[in-house]
């Protein structure tokens, strides 16, 4: 049975994606609580929610506000641990035609570290995403995600420690991307996701506090895609590896926009949860975009407008 | 659960502020009392998320209707469309009201027993109900005064309201129609006995109007949370249907969680998705001090 048009076939570092459409981490839980909404298997990929050592209750609410083309999370991180995701979840996602990549954070080298060795016993998994960039975190993350020498080590040891290709998802909340984009890659890492939410802040007029109860959040959505374009073009300049592009996107013209900008890849986010079955309607419209284009692959199209 | 576009029949005001949203869809959809859809216009930008509204009623197979108050951008977006217009639509969601022998099952499967403050199992089967509604709490339990009527336990309704205005855009000449015991508060006076609505429930209460009986309440944090602390006081079962902002609807962005009672190591069962956990929940389960909703 053949339900993947081969047009949109797509590998990176040995794994092989029916289409380069993937739900993001974060907003696709552990997938299954979209199997009755969308054919999981026509979906490319999709990234777990962050996976930790131990299981996070995450922050009190109000945890979500939204804004204008986007919304502010202070989740908090909360997630069953990698422990349960392995023994409960893992093994009901084996049935899907779609690859599974567990997002992984820590508080600290040595946490992210645990996480991956409790994930190296579950099968099914095609690779890591690390989470160095979370701004919702008051250490760890905040801390490695913007340090190129940070990140790197953190890199090379997560590397060495995974059974699996390792992605590593950007923060953009950085002076300048292409430094950690850089140092991320000569430490080993197999391709990079870019970017993960940029911090930001909502106040309550009439109560005077932040609308959040962290104060600060995570911003994402419409909003924040031309900020995430331009900055998976910086990155296609200066690294030779495969990018998978993330940051409102909400239809197959957006997922193109990032692949024309040198993503192979992209994740889908926000747009899930105003409009669940928005994963189809990306991959049905990068079908259509093939066959108006007359493209034999949407390879063709990546980074085709960065000069190298 | 299904996502799809409905069309609109009608979208009333009712009074300035509260309207009535009639969706017509394509299909047989049910709806169970306590349940509700995620609701935004077809094809709109802005604002981006959809908007979690109660069922009200369930006019016919292809028919679900919403009452809502005007509060912000979303139901302001709403509250634009015409008939004709199309709504998409995530419906049914969430848990519903347990009524008579649904309640033991309910309390189990939230590991609460079903009596007042965590205490062990009341000897008798809950026979009565008491429904407690305030403001555009309303919305969420007109089904349930009906399934309670339909089932014939016996039920005393506390409906109270900014105003007799508000009250009206509440839905009470529905709540009227049902021809229930019925005793009703306002605010400013207008309307029944003038202050909140937990002042009655508390006499009634004391006069041992709670006996046998669950409580069921709906309407403003503040308000749930007082009737939480009169039904701890007088023993008596409770259950409240919460809100709060939601991204999804549907359980995966973790984002509209209430605080909760929570024995489980590191705390880690701390918070309860609203949405897919709830709306229902046992009164005594939630942590009140933490508000989890926005008004």
């Amino acid at each position: 049975m053949s339900k993947h048009d081969s047009r949109l076939a797509v590998e990176i570092a040995g794994i092989r994606f029916n289409n380069p459409v993937m739900g993001a981490s974060g907003t696709f839980g552990y997938g299954l609580e979209f199997a009755g909404l969308i054919d999981l298997n026509r979906l490319g990929g999709f990234a777990t929610k962050g996976l930790s050592a131990r299981p996070l209750a995450g922050n009190p609410p109000p945890r979500i506000v939204e804004t204008h083309g986007g919304m502010l999370n202070a989740i908090g991180l909360q997630n069953v641990g990698a422990r349960a995701f392995v023994e409960e979840k893992l093994p009901l996602l084996k049935q899907y035609d779609t690859r599974v990549i567990a997002n992984v954070f820590g508080y600290s080298d040595d946490d992210y570290l645990e996480a991956i060795n409790m994930l190296n016993d579950g099968e099914g998994i095609a690779a890591y995403e690390l989470n160095i960039s979370c701004p919702n975190v008051k250490e760890g993350g905040i801390v490695i995600g913007n340090s190129p020498v940070a990140a790197a080590r953190l890199t090379e040891k997560a590397k060495r420690a995974s059974a699996r290709p390792l992605i590593v998802k950007l923060s953009p909340n950085v002076t300048d991307i292409t430094l950690l984009a850089r140092a991320i890659a000569e430490a080993g890492a197999d391709a990079l996701s870019l970017i993960n939410t940029l911090v930001g802040m909502a106040i309550d007029v009439k109560t005077r506090r932040p609308r959040l109860n962290y104060g600060t959040g995570g911003l994402s959505g419409p909003a924040i895609r031309p900020i995430a374009v331009r900055m998976v073009y910086e990155v296609a300049k200066v690294v030779n590896l495969p990018l998978i592009g993330i940051g409102g996107i909400a239809s197959a013209s957006d997922a193109l926009e990032f692949m024309l900008a040198g993503a192979t890849l992209v994740q889908i986010g926000t747009a899930n949860y105003y409009d669940p079955c928005v994963t189809m309607k990306v991959i049905d419209g990068l079908k259509d975009y093939c066959d108006r284009q007359e493209l034999e692959s949407l390879a063709a199209v990546v980074g085709a407008v960065v000069e190298k | 659960m299904i996502d799809t576009i409905a069309i609109i029949e009608t979208n009333r005001e009712l009074t300035p502020g509260y309207r009535l949203l009639t969706l017509n869809f394509e299909q047989d959809i049910e709806a169970r009392a306590g349940q509700f859809a995620m609701l935004k216009a077809h094809a709109a930008f802005e604002p981006l998320l959809r908007r979690a509204l109660a069922v009200y009623r369930t006019p016919g197979p292809r028919q679900l209707s919403f009452l809502y108050q005007v509060m912000g951008r979303g139901t302001q977006a709403l509250a634009e469309l015409g008939t004709g217009g199309k709504v998409e639509a995530l419906v049914p969601l969430g848990n519903a009201w347990p009524i008579g022998d649904e309640l033991t099952a309910f309390s189990s499967l939230t590991g609460n027993p079903p009596g007042p403050a965590g205490e062990a199992t009341q000897s008798d089967q809950p026979h009565k109900a008491i429904v407690v509604v305030g403001g555009i709490g309303s919305a969420s339990v007109l089904m349930l005064c009906a399934a309670l009527r339909a089932a014939r336990i016996e039920t005393q309704i506390f409906f109270g309201a900014a105003s007799e205005r508000v009250a009206l855009g509440c839905g009470l000449e529905d709540f009227r129609a049902l021809d229930l015991p019925l005793r009703l508060t306002s605010d400013d006076g207008s309307l029944g006995e003038p202050g909140f609505v937990t002042a009655p429930l508390e006499r009634y209460l004391g006069e041992g109007g709670g006996a046998g009986a669950t409580i069921y309440a709906c309407g403003p944090w503040v308000m749930m949370r007082r009737v939480a602390e009169i039904a701890a006081s007088f023993k008596v079962a409770c259950l409240v249907s919460l809100e709060a902002p939601m991204g999804c609807g549907f359980g995966v962005c973790v984002g509209c969680v209430v605080a909760v009672k929570s024995d489980a190591p590191l705390g880690y069962e701390s918070y309860k998705r609203v949405c897919v956990d709830g709306s229902i929940f046992p009164a005594q389960r939630i942590r009140w001090e933490v508000n989890a909703m926005t008004h």
